[in-house]
């Protein structure tokens, strides 16, 4: 590992549809994450979040990524596939936003969970150890009997569990969590939200935390990185962020979230009305 | 879960019934006498007459639905006018032959069309995907028995790589048990007699099952995009897992319920097709027997063969059914929520 320097450091990270002349769907972004942090990456829909998640391990086959992605010193920007396929699992794991649909219908979830073992040669018995293990830890009852179950046979805030043992259980060390919580009801946002932020101080576990809900930042994260139209527009550690946005998109942001102290009857603003302030205090 | 079976295969066996009595009512709107048939070209009125008795085709038409109802209770499907046998020995000869092409031609499908299917998703939008769509769509529109014909030019005549047609070389067929040359060539424990039994089998094979293949590579190929672009197959890869494995372990377990259906339906339409090739390569199966009986207005035999080919059908459904419901998990749940 090097010495002193950030876990996962992020250097003009582009990406682009292979084949394609179209614009790149992110471009320019730099951010880096030390050990045991918990970034939070925001943004609108479609302003390219889930793309640098993606991007980070190369997810998604139809783009392209260019830049420099550093990850424990070692470049997974052109990096060779068995090497790529090393860091997936055991170095970055990553939990996806529809617990519904991330976990294949036709294989039981014990085998899901233990796979990330499995594959690294871990004995099939003891891998499964550690599975059960791992889903007990995350709060899943009965895991001996009930990872013998299909998914399923489980809710949708139980199989978030499920998924995040799959993705801890390799003992990662840092956790990409794309929109973890967009898809279950408040109730059991809140349960994951807790769970991630449990884990992450636990095992030491650095977390980029995608989510387009500013709401459940505050709470978790350390800095926030805002995103818009493919590109960072801020970094800032998260009190700063919240008391003093710098970026008018920013303040945009903060701004159409519902406030319980808000006057009464004062309208929400958009964020398109931040960027018509931008827009007529430049051509003023 | 029992029970679901057991509705099943009552289903089945209902399903069965009733191409019997369609067959049956069938053979009775067609024109034509079948007494007349039964006695011959050369055969007097008298004649004609005591055909019609011995054959109860005098008795009113539901008598003849029930006797013929319960004779195949008993395996008895009557008597062939054409071979002057019983229909049930006739069709002992002929159906293993069929079936033995058919699976042959459709363990062939399966093993060419998964991998192909899997690798044309695998590489989607490339060149390589491009030419097995190319061939696929190819191989679904040549008909067959041209293509049986081209082979046989091919591979038996200019290459000799293979026999032109029948089961076997000169003193090369095994004794008869089962009817299907390979099971009774390892059952008289000939190893030249195995290889002699698939030789005359392979083009066969490979004609019949090219216009399956091409349906099937379609449908993998899509059923494969679909499950690789899940979000289940992303978290498999963030997972760390090889390619090899994603396919292997997740895309093809997942995939397989639909394929398995394709392949089910395809089976009983392999048997129809069964006629062409079996006409090329001159081999004395359950088509040839049905084409024959047919020319010959032979109710019996026709009804038979046409039975059997039926109960086939239903029988692969059945069986397809069976094996999804112990494979795939949203199929059980699914049947055990309706049953």
């Amino acid at each position: 590992m090097s010495a002193g320097g950030p876990l996962l450091e992020v250097r003009d990270l582009a990406v682009r549809v292979r084949e394609s002349e179209g614009p790149r769907l992110v471009r320019d972004v730099s951010f880096e994450i030390a050990a045991g942090e918990r970034l939070a990456l925001v943004g609108e829909s479609g302003s390219g979040k889930s793309t640098v998640a993606k991007a980070l391990v190369q997810l998604d086959r139809t783009v392209e990524v260019s830049g420099s992605v550093r990850f424990d010193g070692r470049e997974l920007v052109g990096a060779r596939p068995g090497d790529l396929r090393r860091v997936r699992g055991s170095g970055i794991a990553m939990i996806f936003q529809d617990p519904m649909t991330a976990l294949n219908p036709v294989r039981r979830v014990l085998d899901q969970v233990a796979e990330p073992l499995v594959i690294r040669g871990v004995p099939r018995r003891e891998a499964r150890r550690l599975a059960v293990a791992m889903l007990d830890r995350l709060g899943v009852a009965d895991a001996a009997r009930r990872a013998h179950d299909y998914p399923t046979a489980f809710s949708g805030g139980m199989r978030q569990r499920v998924v995040m043992a799959a993705a801890l259980v390799g003992g990662p060390r840092l956790l990409v969590a794309d929109e973890p919580t967009t898809a279950l009801d408040v109730r059991v946002q809140e349960q994951v939200l807790d769970l991630i932020e449990e884990q992450s101080r636990e095992l030491g576990l650095a977390v980029l935390l995608i989510t387009h809900d500013l709401g459940i930042v505050a709470g978790l994260a350390d800095r926030v990185a805002v995103m818009r139209s493919g590109a960072l527009v801020e970094t800032r550690p998260v009190d700063e962020l919240f008391a003093d946005p710098h970026h008018p998109y920013t303040r945009g942001l903060l701004e159409s979230v519902p406030r319980i102290d808000a006057a009464p009857g004062q309208r929400l603003r958009t964020v398109a009305d931040a960027v018509d302030d931008t827009r007529e205090s430049a051509d003023a | 879960m029992t029970r679901f079976v057991l509705r099943r295969v009552g289903l089945a066996v209902l399903t069965v019934w009733g191409v019997a009595t369609l067959v049956f009512l069938m053979t009775k709107l067609i024109p034509g006498d079948a007494a007349r048939v039964a006695a011959g070209r050369t055969a007097t009125a008298e004649q004609i007459e005591a055909a019609r008795q011995r054959l109860g085709l005098d008795r009113p038409m539901v008598e003849q639905y029930l006797h013929y109802l319960g004779g195949l209770l008993h395996g008895d499907l009557g008597w062939s006018a054409s071979t002057k046998q019983p229909v049930a020995v006739d069709l002992q000869v002929a159906f293993p032959v069929t079936l033995q092409l058919v699976l042959v031609a459709m363990v062939f499908t399966v093993v060419v069309a998964i991998p192909l299917g899997t690798f044309a998703a695998l590489r989607h939008g490339s060149a390589a995907d491009a030419a097995t769509r190319l061939v696929a769509i190819l191989g679904g529109g040549v008909p067959v028995f041209w293509l049986a014909l081209v082979l046989q030019w091919l591979f038996a005549v200019r290459l000799g790589w293979t026999p032109i047609s029948g089961a076997n070389g000169y003193g090369l067929d095994p004794p008869v048990v089962t009817g299907a040359t390979l099971v009774d060539s390892l059952l008289a424990g000939s190893p030249q007699m195995f290889a002699d039994s698939a030789a005359h089998l392979v083009l066969p094979a490979l004609a019949l099952s090219a216009p399956f293949l091409a349906v099937v590579v379609r449908n993998v190929r899509s059923t494969m995009l679909g499950v690789l672009g899940t979000d289940y197959a992303s978290f498999a890869v963030a997972k760390g897992v090889t390619t090899w494995r994603l396919v292997v372990r997740h895309a093809l377990p997942a995939a397989a319920s639909s394929t398995l259906t394709i392949l089910g339906m395809q089976l009983g339409f392999m048997l129809g097709a069964a006629l062409l090739v079996e006409a090329v390569f001159a081999m004395p199966g359950l088509g040839t027997y049905l084409y024959t009986a047919i020319l010959n207005q032979d109710t019996f035999a026709v009804l038979g063969g046409v039975l059997v080919t039926g109960a086939v059908f239903v029988l692969a459904g059945l069986v397809v059914d069976l094996i999804q419901m112990a494979i795939d998990p949203r199929v059980r749940s699914s049947h055990l929520a309706h049953a």
